[in-house]
């Protein structure tokens, strides 16, 4: 029997500093992933959380952290040439497969960004997939913002549609204002078929939810991702339980249509 | 023959699914329920049949299954859209009297039977006929329960055979989609099957396990010996280590009959035998990491009382069914062999009959014990050879039949009323009450939940191990993500996530008729704050019904 709470090392590549508080690193990695899903990453003495794919290439995965706990403390402290220690991939990922030849509207808060920036760079490099791609990326400050050299290559991109905004500030090539300022720039109802995929803080998403709803999206065209604790990823600890719901087994993302109806 | 492993749990459940589709029309949840559903090999051609015709629907229909079987319900039970009524009316009366008449001798008769258990129908249930073929197949799933095979013979052969094969010939008459055809085969198929069980346990063709009557030296040398293939574990007391130097009652390994301790409810559960406290996942270094083999491969022999016996499948639809088996589970539970204790007289805050945990039959051997002797039945044929040499008895264990509190649980319709369950103000009450300590939790026999927890042998070094240890949803961090958010925020939501799960969340994942808890009332025992958990319940039931009230 596979020992599914049994970690195997990979060796670090490279680390990239994205803004003071976040790091990207490169993990040496060569099996399937798909848009959206997660790994339990840990370090030996650290412990283990769930990280989001946040880039992918030959050989290797990329994650992309934030420094807020303990675990993501110690990682800050990894070097080139470092292990870690992971398990995975985890989860249901977007369901990219409906999305192509539609329209898609991608609304991100922050770090929000990571999991769905695979899908991003899919049809960045494949536009002849969908018909549109609106993305708002919002980000607290100038400060925050992460994978600028994404951000420019996704608004070169003629198919894509991008807008990039900060929460209160102003600075050259940004918005300013919530994502939910700009969800009404999005036209909805010119869209034949779409869908809008949304990943941020719980408050972030669900009211980007509503104000998709409000300029003319429906409820099942819209996917949101979960962030949770877990300890096994693998729907036994059930520190992600949600009502009946297992958000490592039937998350992390969800249709707003099943979201909206798990009562925390 | 041997009876081994008894089929008493499937049999209920399966009176208790058709009593469901006859009841009324399939809905949402039923219909994924019932796709989920793995079917059994079925040696009864009726039954194959059956099963195999509802396979095929499951597995090709559509969006517009349940608007199909809502019509086809209609049709084929409720006579609608027929001039001149001609329907499977599943009712006994309407096939056994001459006239076709609801109400008559088949009906009257079952009102009696039903009146003689103490039995009446439930108030959502009082436009159904008593003989109504849902009502006569839970009665059936009742009498499985209370192990009444004489009383179940006499049902089935008197009642439920005299008029099912010509219901079932006319649901196949009026079924216009496979599906009910296929719920009247099956219904037909396992109506004879029980026949030919019932027959052959009321006639003793099963022979009744043999059973021994064993003194206390005698069972000491007997559990000597057992202890050379096996690790046995009882309740047993370990002198002062209890709250304000009481006594702690909890499971251990154990030498003789007088270390088991049965005049009293254990502490702590019998999951910590196969799911301990704390255990080694695997060691660590920074560059590998290791599996942790198992120290003893002795198997074990687990003395349980039936209500932490049917915690263990409870358990294992966590471990080994939701999602990928998990292998430090697993490789403990294989091991288990259970010794039933048996437990005749409730203890304080136990409910176990109200959720029906009273009784067990997935055991291999059951034992009485009092100060002297030991009473054993014998159902797996590996033990016998301890006992052989034993005093014969006539030996059935008995079961609990009453507690001094019961539960009722809440009935939840749907999602929307989950929604407004979990708006209840009735929850805050305990953000204050609830010191958020966990102990409800350590003590549940079914609380499954864990955290990982990494030890490293010293300061420098990145040699160490990663354990796992029982956590608790009760800790105010249970939820809380790397950034410090929480999920759930207060202890009120807290204890609505773990009462509900107990009583509904389980249930609705993994089917079948079982909730979570088994009313053993430990976490009552435990609670420093007099928190009382069936209280929570029956009030959450109360709050329940008083929303309901004035809504309408």
């Amino acid at each position: 029997m596979t020992n599914i709470m049994l970690p195997t090392p990979h060796r670090i590549l490279s680390v990239l500093k994205e803004t003071q508080a976040e790091y990207t690193f490169r993990v040496e990695y060569d099996g399937p992933t798909q848009h959206g899903q997660f790994f339990q990453l840990s370090i030996p003495k650290v412990g283990e959380a769930p990280i989001s794919v946040s880039g992918k290439g030959e050989g290797y995965v990329e994650f992309t952290i934030r420094k807020v706990g303990r675990l993501t403390q110690g990682i800050f402290g990894l070097q080139p040439g470092d292990m870690l220690f992971m398990r995975g991939p985890y989860g249901k990922p977007f369901p990219v497969d409906d999305f192509k030849g539609k329209d898609l509207v991608v609304i991100c808060g922050g770090t929000g960004m990571a999991p769905v920036k695979t899908m991003l760079n899919h049809f960045c490099d494949h536009p002849e997939e969908i018909n549109s791609l609106y993305l708002i990326a919002g980000f607290k400050d100038i400060n925050c913002v992460l994978f600028t050299e994404e951000l420019e290559k996704f608004k070169r991109q003629e198919k894509f549609h991008t807008i990039t905004t900060l929460d209160n500030s102003s600075a050259p090539g940004f918005e300013t204002g919530m994502v939910t300022a700009h969800i009404p720039k999005v036209p909805f109802r010119d869209f034949a078929d779409y869908n809008v995929a949304i990943v941020g803080p719980p408050v972030m998403m669900h009211f980007a939810a509503l104000e998709c709803l409000k300029n003319g999206a429906v409820e099942d065209k819209i996917w949101v991702s979960f962030e949770r604790k877990m300890s096994c990823a693998v729907g036994k600890c059930g520190h992600c339980k949600i009502n009946e719901t297992y958000v490592c087994l039937e998350g992390p993302v969800f249709n707003y249509s099943r979201a909206k109806n798990l009562f925390d | 023959m041997m009876i081994t492993k008894s089929e008493l749990q499937p049999r209920a459940d399966l009176y208790r699914l058709l009593s469901r589709l006859y009841r009324v029309e399939v809905d949402q949840p039923l219909l994924d329920a019932l796709k989920e559903l793995r079917f059994p090999q079925a040696e009864n051609e009726t039954l194959a049949e059956g099963y195999a015709m509802l396979r095929g629907y499951l597995d090709s229909c559509g969006p517009e299954a349940l608007d199909d079987l809502a019509v086809d319900y209609a049709t084929v039970f409720l006579a609608a859209g027929s001039a001149d009524g001609a329907a499977a009316i599943p009712c006994e009366s309407v096939y056994t009297s001459p006239k076709k008449l609801f109400m008559q001798e088949a009906w009257e008769d079952v009102v009696r039977i039903y009146r003689e258990k103490n039995l009446a129908r439930e108030t959502d249930h009082s436009d159904l006929m008593e003989d109504h073929l849902a009502l006569e197949l839970e009665y059936m799933s009742l009498l499985v329960h209370q192990r009444a095979p004489q009383d179940e013979k006499y049902f089935l052969e008197n009642h439920l055979l005299n008029w099912v094969p010509q219901l079932v010939a006319d649901i196949d008459r009026y079924a216009r989609v496979d599906f009910y055809k296929a719920v009247g085969r099956i219904t037909l198929g396992f109506l004879q099957m029980e026949e030919q069980l019932l027959a052959a346990l009321t006639d003793g063709t099963l022979r009744q396990a043999p059973s021994y009557s064993v003194r206390a030296e005698r069972m000491d040398k007997i559990l000597a010996q057992l202890k050379e293939r096996y690790r046995v574990f009882a309740p047993k007391r370990i002198p002062k280590r209890g709250p304000k130097g009481t006594d702690l009652i909890r499971y251990g390994e154990i030498d003789r009959l007088s270390d088991i301790v049965y005049k009293e409810k254990s502490h702590f559960s019998a999951k910590e035998v196969f799911y301990p406290i704390s255990q080694t996942m695997f060691y660590f270094t920074g560059e590998s990491a290791s599996q942790k083999e198992l120290e003893d491969e002795r198997d074990i022999i687990l003395i349980a009382r039936p209500c932490d016996i049917n915690a263990i499948r409870r358990l294992d639809n966590i471990f080994l069914h939701n999602g990928q088996s998990d292998l430090y589970y697993s490789r403990m539970r294989e091991k288990l062999h259970i010794f039933m204790l048996e437990c005749r007289e409730s203890f304080d805050n136990c409910f176990c009959v109200s959720v029906g945990t009273n009784v067990c039959d997935d055991y291999s051997v059951a034992i009485r014990i009092d100060d002297i002797c030991a009473l054993a039945e014998i159902r797996d044929e590996d033990f016998l050879p301890y006992f052989e040499d034993e005093v014969p008895i006539e030996f059935m264990p008995e079961f609990v039949t009453q507690n001094r509190r019961n539960a009722r649980l809440p009935k939840i319709r749907d999602r929307q009323q989950l929604g407004e369950i979990c708006k209840l103000e009735y929850w805050n009450q305990f953000d204050e009450k609830c010191i958020a300590c966990g102990g409800c939790n350590t003590v549940c026999p079914t609380c499954s939940c864990f955290d990982t927890v990494d030890i490293i042998y010293d300061e420098t070094s990145r040699d160490g191990e990663r354990r796992r240890v029982w956590s608790s949803c009760m800790l105010r961090d249970f939820t809380q993500t790397a950034g410090g958010a929480l999920a759930r925020k207060t202890q009120g939501a807290n204890m609505r996530f773990k009462v509900l799960h107990k009583v509904y969340d389980y249930n609705l994942r993994f089917g079948g008729s079982e909730h979570m808890c088994v009313g053993c009332g430990r976490c009552i025992d435990r609670c420093p704050e007099g928190i009382d958990y069936l209280d929570t319940v029956n009030g959450l039931t109360d709050a329940l019904a008083a929303a309901e009230k004035e809504g309408n």
